[in-house]
């Protein structure tokens, strides 16, 4: 995969998928889903990582990740 | 019509719900589509059963012996009669149906019945995600003509203005009668029901349709476990 890789095409948005399975864990990237609103977004999350028992799930839109560096970088 | 036999039409509906929505895991427009629509099967078919489950406890279980041989006897709506063959069927029966559906449990939830308001309240969770799904596919815009005839259902579901869905919320064993479920239902779209005229004296109170006609005789056969057999070997069969 190149580092210009992208997922989406036209309206859609690549979300982060990140989730805990109990309160003592922290939350952490499970997978992404792309989607064209928070909306879709939210129930593609759920139906698509919900094999585990989550205690607690987000998601965030990709693009408001601020990266510090990237792999190659630091 | 009794409160069974409600639970029992909610049921039946949400079972033939989730074997459509299934029938669409390798058919919709995206690979998350496509888990969704899986994911919503399983959902609905699981929260069929919780509500057969209710049957029992609620002291008089309606179904008999002519579900094993005639499809007309199962209570579903005309919408899920067929396998849809468009997208906008799927989003049509989703936004609009699921979320009637869900109005209908939340005031089985609201009620006085016990069993009711204890066991459907997690099913109010898990669709949340299904309304989510509906309605954005549903402002992505869809063909006029399941929207309306998934409207049209929604109304003959919640059932006539003064029939015996409102005696079940006068009696206080549902905490909103048809009227009340319709507004909720499109507080919820956030859109009005398209004006549809429906002939409540051709309306079936069992089956909450006034059109004839039953599920197609290959999803029947599935149902009654007959596909499976026919595929099984020989000797499995009996």
């Amino acid at each position: 995969m190149t580092s210009g890789y992208k997922r989406v095409s036209g309206d859609a948005v690549e979300y982060e998928v990140f989730a805990r399975k109990s309160r003592v864990d922290a939350l952490h990237l499970v997978g992404s889903v792309v989607a064209p609103d928070d909306d879709l977004a939210m129930a593609y999350a759920r139906a698509t990582y919900d094999e585990e028992r989550w205690c607690e799930m987000a998601i965030v839109r990709k693009e408001h990740v601020i990266e510090l560096w990237q792999p190659g970088e630091a | 019509m009794s409160l069974p036999d409600l639970v029992l039409s909610i049921a039946d509906n949400k079972q033939m719900l989730g074997l459509r929505y299934a029938e669409w895991a390798t058919r919709a427009p995206s690979l998350e589509a496509d888990i969704a629509a899986a994911a919503m099967g399983l959902d609905d078919l699981g929260h069929s059963r919780v509500l057969y489950g209710c049957l029992e406890p609620l002291g008089a279980d309606p179904r008999g012996p002519e579900r094993e041989s005639d499809a007309g006897s199962l209570r579903n709506l005309a919408y899920f009669d067929q396998p849809w063959s468009e997208w906008s069927q799927f989003v049509a029966a989703n936004a609009i149906l699921d979320t009637a559906f869900t109005v209908m449990i939340e005031a089985c939830v609201g009620g006085s019945v016990e069993v009711l308001q204890h066991r459907l309240r997690k099913m109010l969770m898990e669709e949340r995600y299904h309304f989510l799904h509906g309605r954005s596919w549903l402002r992505s815009g869809i063909d006029k003509e399941p929207l309306e005839r998934a409207w049209r259902e929604a109304i003959e579901f919640f059932g006539p203005p003064d029939g015996e869905t409102e005696t079940l919320r006068r009696d206080g064993k549902l905490s909103m009668g048809p009227a009340q479920q319709r507004t909720r239902l499109e507080e919820q779209l956030e859109a009005r029901a398209p004006r549809v005229d429906i002939d409540w004296r051709a309306w079936d109170p069992i089956r909450r349709r006034t059109a004839r006609g039953a599920i197609d005789e290959h999803t029947f056969g599935m149902l009654r476990g007959l596909e499976e057999k026919k595929y099984a070997p020989t000797a499995a069969k009996g």
